[in-house]
């Protein structure tokens, strides 16, 4: 469903990225691992174009997300509207939750299913009650986000992305900015989502979530893939040395 | 009490006059409400101008503002109304004029715009890009984005100081009477001039501007503070 082919990242001389490859399967939840600088959020925020990749291309349903026409040769880059178009399937939650703080939570949940997809009021409140049930928080429909714990506003930040119904869901460290009190919460909806079927696309540091819910995990390293394969595998048999450090310092 | 002091204090002549001078108040009224509504637009696009990614565009902006934060009002005003017809009417070949309150309009909208867009610009600045990138992602398109997401909270994170603003700009809108705009101290020095008795009509249009910006100023402040607080932490 997602294929992500020979991607490169370059921030003038430094290169992020240097040639990634790989695919997701419809219902499948992939973890990416590695240390900070390894490349993996840059990865991940070139899936929904929020970066554009230097070099190589991302398919998303077959459908390039990088030039126009990737099969009859097309290779001018998409319009900002073809782009959107694609990025409604590919929702995205971020370390920082980014929840619009002037509007109420079901405001943040409806906007884009209204806007965007062209829904009447109704049938958005409907849908985004029914998303803001995924992530417990219906009680708090009508507060705003100021009133809300970082857990809580990270969890409406699911519900948003939900609401677009979108082919995958990305994670970019979503439990990064918690104490850890209310890392489990998030986590909680995120394993409930996984159970549900959801695809998913996880950036995370959480290791028992990586092991319990992945059925793939992937460990950058510089810009690369070091090692990819079964939760079981990476974890209880590392190849590469540098996973096997990585694996002993970060799981307990 | 001495004769001159009764003769300050003596409010009876402004009675006298209320509806001739509540006319002119009217016409101060008239003129801030179109000059802001100008400084709000020039201010607005000014500000996107200089937030804009081609340095052509921001140059353009940062122009705008430059001269026209540096114009004196009064300056502004006689220029606008006196010379600038002329100009145009060099270039159109013919007789050209303003209406003194189009004059006033025009070049108090457009001082108070510099201004404007200085405010606009630190609203649109304190924005995360979080919040931005969080729209884009959802393929939420640009301009919907600027009215959606950037512009209610530009709105009210920029309340305060363009309320100081508003009063400036009412406060500004005293000056337009030198063009002949029919405003309050237009009428004043109207019937100043028929009455041969200044003092208590001045004395009369100080307080009722200063009653004026005060009861307005703090009114719109408690209205702003409240309506900030619901989406502050």
């Amino acid at each position: 469903m997602i294929r992500v082919v020979d991607v490169h990242k370059r921030f003038g001389t430094l290169e992020v990225l240097k040639g990634v490859s790989f695919d997701v399967h419809r219902g499948s939840v992939v973890s990416m691992i590695g240390a900070s600088g390894s490349g993996k959020s840059t990865l991940l925020r070139c899936i929904n174009h929020l970066e554009v990749p230097s070099a190589g291309d991302i398919f998303v349903d077959g459908e390039s997300l990088c030039f126009r026409g990737a099969a009859d040769g097309d290779r001018r880059p998409r319009s900002l509207a073809e782009i959107n178009r694609i990025r409604r399937d590919l929702g995205i939650v971020f370390q920082q939750f980014n929840l619009w703080p002037h509007m109420t939570v079901l405001g943040n949940v409806t906007e884009a299913p209204q806007r965007v997809r062209g829904m009447s009021r109704k049938a958005a409140i409907e849908l985004g009650e029914a998303c803001l049930d995924r992530v417990h928080l219906r009680d708090k429909a009508h507060e705003y986000p100021a009133r809300l714990s970082g857990g809580q506003q990270q969890r409406v930040a699911i519900a948003r992305a939900l609401a677009m119904q979108p082919k995958v869901m990305l994670f970019d460290e979503p439990t990064s900015s918690l104490d850890p009190e209310l890392t489990d919460e998030v986590l909680a909806v995120m394993r409930e989502l996984a159970e549900d079927g959801t695809t998913m696309i996880v950036v995370t540091h959480e290791m028992g979530f990586a092991r319990d819910v992945s059925d793939q995990v992937m460990f950058l390293h510089n810009g690369l893939i070091e090692e990819e394969g079964p939760p079981a595998q990476l974890f209880g048999a590392p190849r590469s040395e540098r996973l096997r450090q990585f694996v002993s310092k970060h799981v307990a | 009490m001495s004769e001159s002091l009764r003769e300050i204090l003596d409010l009876q002549l402004f009675w006298e006059f209320r509806t001739v001078l509540l006319r002119g108040l009217a016409v101060n009224f008239y003129v801030f409400i179109a000059a802001a509504v100008l400084a709000l637009s020039l201010g607005l696009g000014a500000a996107l101008l200089r937030n804009s990614r081609a340095a052509p565009l921001r140059w353009l902006g940062t122009l705008h503002v430059e001269i026209f934060r540096n114009a004196p009002d009064y300056v502004m005003v006689v220029w606008v109304h006196f010379v600038l017809p002329l100009l145009i009417g060099v270039v159109l070949h013919s007789r050209f004029e303003f209406n003194p309150f189009v004059s006033a309009m025009i070049a108090l909208g457009f001082v108070y715009s510099g201004y404007f867009a200085e405010t606009f610009r630190a609203g649109i600045e304190a924005i995360p890009a979080g919040h931005l990138e969080a729209a884009r992602s959802l393929g939420i398109g640009e301009g919907l984005i600027l009215r959606r997401i950037i512009l209610p909270q530009v709105v009210r994170s920029m309340l305060p100081e363009s309320i100081n603003q508003f009063i400036s700009l009412f406060k500004a809108t005293t000056i337009v009477s030198l063009i002949a705009v029919p405003d309050l101290m237009y009428q004043v020095s109207m019937i100043t001039q028929q009455q041969m008795r200044p003092l208590p009509l001045y004395t009369g249009a100080a307080i009722t501007y200063f009653v004026i910006v005060l009861v307005a100023g703090s009114s719109l402040r408690v209205l702003a503070d409240r309506w900030r607080a619901r989406i502050r932490a």
